[in-house]
């Protein structure tokens, strides 16, 4: 086998790619993390909400120079009929304080800042450059190809965290087939409103910052929406199954204006002027859509992996994708150590996924991506939930006020649920979230 | 031969200098693939750039893509007519320097006129097409009103393309990771200038006119130019001196100079 260019090569500098690079790096390997957009970040998006715990190990006190908007103090469950609106708001400053927990962040600036410290521990990151394609020798992957010229790069290990729909991991044969009712369809609008206005409506002070996620408000469209603070940018956006969507007539950027127009939404986004429209695809079904993770040379990690939890009716991609890159960094040091790069020799990547939150949080919630998005939660019981509600909150004297649980046996009824299907979703949901 | 190509580095103003929002226009780019066009295999081309030590960013680029060294001078906002005289001492032995019609900030375009004047050369900007094959150089300048003027220039010359004239070269993977830790000279240059260009919007003074005389229509004809032969331009043929006198006269007439 000729001699490699480096070490390893990891493709893709998004949150994986980087946290990859960093432990190759800082083990004295040398590593190119390659990057298409021309800097870190400048093609991605997400909706807002990074959860950086994984990062304590990774950069302690990371939150001393994180890029961060806000931090996450007012955390809501918002439930929207057409009329109606139901919000569950929890509100804590213990998160507006060191260690923290969630952060909005601008893509851009997070993953800019992740790639710089991978290039401070000694990591080569070179942008504008695209891999095309995997090098094979026998079965072993030995290297990627690019779109420069010259471009071949031969290395001991390759790690593709080239994103979701991972060309790198169909090429390696890892897939198998792809079911569009795996992905979802994420769209969003940036919109400026000056820091005071945005203060003021979601009645937060400084850096801290509320996030709001939605059931219902998607047109129709099974999915969830959301609505994210960041210093003076709104980010409004929802989460679309991508079969549903394309089975109706309204496009992506018409379901946001609904929400916008919605009553509940309105008062807090009027006046904003849209500064950005963005699309990506999320790969949305968790453990049941993962790929083979690790072949011969090659380790696949963060949304490559499908390693994007739908942990509710909200995303943790971010720190999935983070932890993944950190734990096939520390693998393949293992096998380079070891001088064996083949599927045996980074079979600790696997190992440690599955012994941390990674593959756990995916096997406990394994049944909630599809029981968030199925059509009773979408479509019957935002209706149910919030009519029970009006109608325990009504006053309507001198009628004697029934009690809820004859309320809701009322609603339940008039939504078309069956007291076996409710009880078939709440032990799904039980046994996801309890 | 020695090509010398003129790069402006422009960041987007407001907040720090970032890397991520700064670069060159495609104009810098085409200047750039037009020298490596140009240039045999054991000519020099110098790209060299007046700015802060962000711009070395871009140098490393422009040497990636076959540039054979890239000098910065080291200044922030010094007014052009200094940053010309730092380039000319870079530029000078140049055959031809090559520069884009426009930067980033689509700055007043003064820097490539400067620098004719110091190094005695001639100028063509506005340039749609360069055709390097032949000597001297054959160029195409865009003029107003979809024309087109087709000069042959001799070197030494200062020459501005546009964007469209070329599509900068790729690197190769060895040329980029290698442009990573090349070194890029850097040399003193001017002081930042005192003078703060404000660029405001172009509005004619007002002038004031006697009273239109005449009915309403004679008053719209007027107006509108109907009726009377049209006239839309002038040629003339005057020796320079008398031209120069002419277009002073003309721009003063038309309220674009002080009367
Ligand atoms: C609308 C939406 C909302 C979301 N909301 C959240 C949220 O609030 N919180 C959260 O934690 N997660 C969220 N996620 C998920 C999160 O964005 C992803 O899980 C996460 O970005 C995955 O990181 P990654 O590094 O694996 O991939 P990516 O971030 O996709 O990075 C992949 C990188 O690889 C590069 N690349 C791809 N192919 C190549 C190639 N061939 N050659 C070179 N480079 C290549 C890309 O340019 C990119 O930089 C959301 C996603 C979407 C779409």
């Amino acid at each position: 086998m000729p001699d490699p260019d480096v070490d390893v090569v990891v493709v893709g500098a998004g949150p994986a790619g980087a946290a990859a690079a960093t432990v190759l790096a800082r083990a004295g390997h040398s590593v190119i993390l390659l990057e298409r957009g021309p800097f870190a970040g400048s093609k991605n998006m997400y909706g807002g909400v990074v959860y950086p715990r994984i990062l304590d190990q990774l950069h302690p006190q990371w939150w001393e120079d994180a890029p961060v908007q806000r931090w996450i103090t007012r955390r809501s469950t918002m439930v929207l009929t057409d009329d109606q609106a139901l919000t569950v708001d929890f509100r804590s400053e213990r998160w507006g304080r060191p260690p923290f927990n969630g952060a909005t962040a601008y893509r851009p600036d997070w993953d800019h800042w992740l790639a710089a410290k991978a290039q401070a521990d000694g990591a080569t990151l070179v942008c504008s450059t695209t891999a095309t394609g995997l090098l094979r020798e026998g079965g072993q992957v030995v290297g990627v190809t690019t779109d420069r010229p010259d471009g071949d790069l031969r290395a001991h290990v390759v790690i593709a965290c080239d994103g979701v729909n991972s060309f790198l991991a169909k090429e390696a044969g890892m897939y198998g087939e792809v079911d569009a009712a795996n992905y979802t369809v994420g769209v969003k609008e940036t919109i400026a409103l000056p820091k005071d206005v945005i203060d003021a409506r979601f009645g937060v002070r400084g850096r801290e910052g509320q996030d709001i996620e939605i059931l219902g408000g998607t047109g129709g469209v099974n999915g969830g929406a959301f609505v994210y603070t960041n210093l003076d940018t709104l980010a409004v956006g929802c989460v679309l199954k991508l079969p549903k969507l394309s089975a109706q007539a309204l496009r992506p950027e018409e379901i946001i204006d609904g929400l916008k127009r919605h009553p509940a939404i309105r008062p807090l986004v009027e006046d904003g002027e849209v500064k950005e429209y963005s699309a990506h695809v999320i790969p949305e079904a968790g453990l049941s859509m993962m790929p083979q993770m690790t072949g011969d040379g090659m380790l696949v990690a963060g949304d490559a992996a499908a390693m994007c939890l739908a942990a509710g009716i909200w995303l943790e991609g971010v720190n999935f994708a983070m932890a993944s890159g950190m734990y096939a960094g520390e693998a393949a040091v293992e096998a380079l150590a070891a001088g064996d790069a083949s599927a045996a020799g980074l079979a600790g990547y696997e190992r440690r996924l599955r012994d941390t939150f990674v593959l756990r949080d995916h096997r406990k919630l394994r049944r909630a991506p599809e029981l968030v998005l199925s059509d009773r939660v979408q479509h019957l019981y935002p209706e149910m939930i919030a009519n029970t509600v009006e109608r325990m909150f009504r006053v309507d004297n001198p009628a004697p006020k029934p009690g809820l649980r004859r309320i809701f046996s009322d609603e339940r009824r008039r939504a078309g649920v069956t007291l076996r299907d409710l009880a078939r979703d709440a032990l799904d949901g039980l046994r996801s979230f309890g | 031969m020695k090509l010398t190509v003129c790069w402006k580095w422009v960041t987007v103003d407001g907040g720090e200098p970032d890397d991520r929002w700064a670069g060159v226009s495609p104009a810098d780019e085409a200047a750039l693939e037009t020298a490596l066009t140009v240039a045999a295999a054991d000519d020099e081309v110098v790209v060299v750039s007046a700015g802060p030590p962000g711009a070395v960013a871009a140098l490393r680029r422009a040497l990636a893509a076959g540039a054979t060294r890239a000098v910065r001078i080291d200044t922030d906002g010094a007014a052009s007519r200094d940053v010309a005289t730092a380039v000319a001492a870079i530029a000078a032995g140049s055959d031809y320097v090559l520069c884009g019609d426009y930067s980033l900030d689509r700055g007043t375009g003064s820097v490539p006129a400067f620098l004719a004047a110091d190094l005695g050369a001639a100028q063509a900007l506005g340039l749609v097409s360069v055709d390097v094959t032949r000597r001297p150089v054959r160029v195409v300048r865009r003029l107003d009103g979809g024309r087109r003027e087709v000069l042959d220039v001799p070197a030494p010359a200062v020459l501005s393309v546009e964007g469209s004239v070329a599509r900068l070269r790729r690197a190769s993977l060895a040329a980029s990771l290698a442009s990573n830790s090349a070194p890029v000279d850097v040399v003193g240059g001017p002081p930042r200038s005192e003078q703060v260009a404000v660029v405001t919007a172009y509005r004619p003074r007002a002038r004031s006119l006697p009273a239109p005389a005449g009915g309403t229509l004679t008053r719209v004809r007027d107006i509108l130019d109907i009726g009377g032969e049209p006239v839309h331009s002038e040629s003339v043929t005057l020796d320079p001196p008398a031209a120069a006198r002419r277009i002073v006269d003309q721009l003063r007439d038309w309220g674009h100079l002080p009367a």
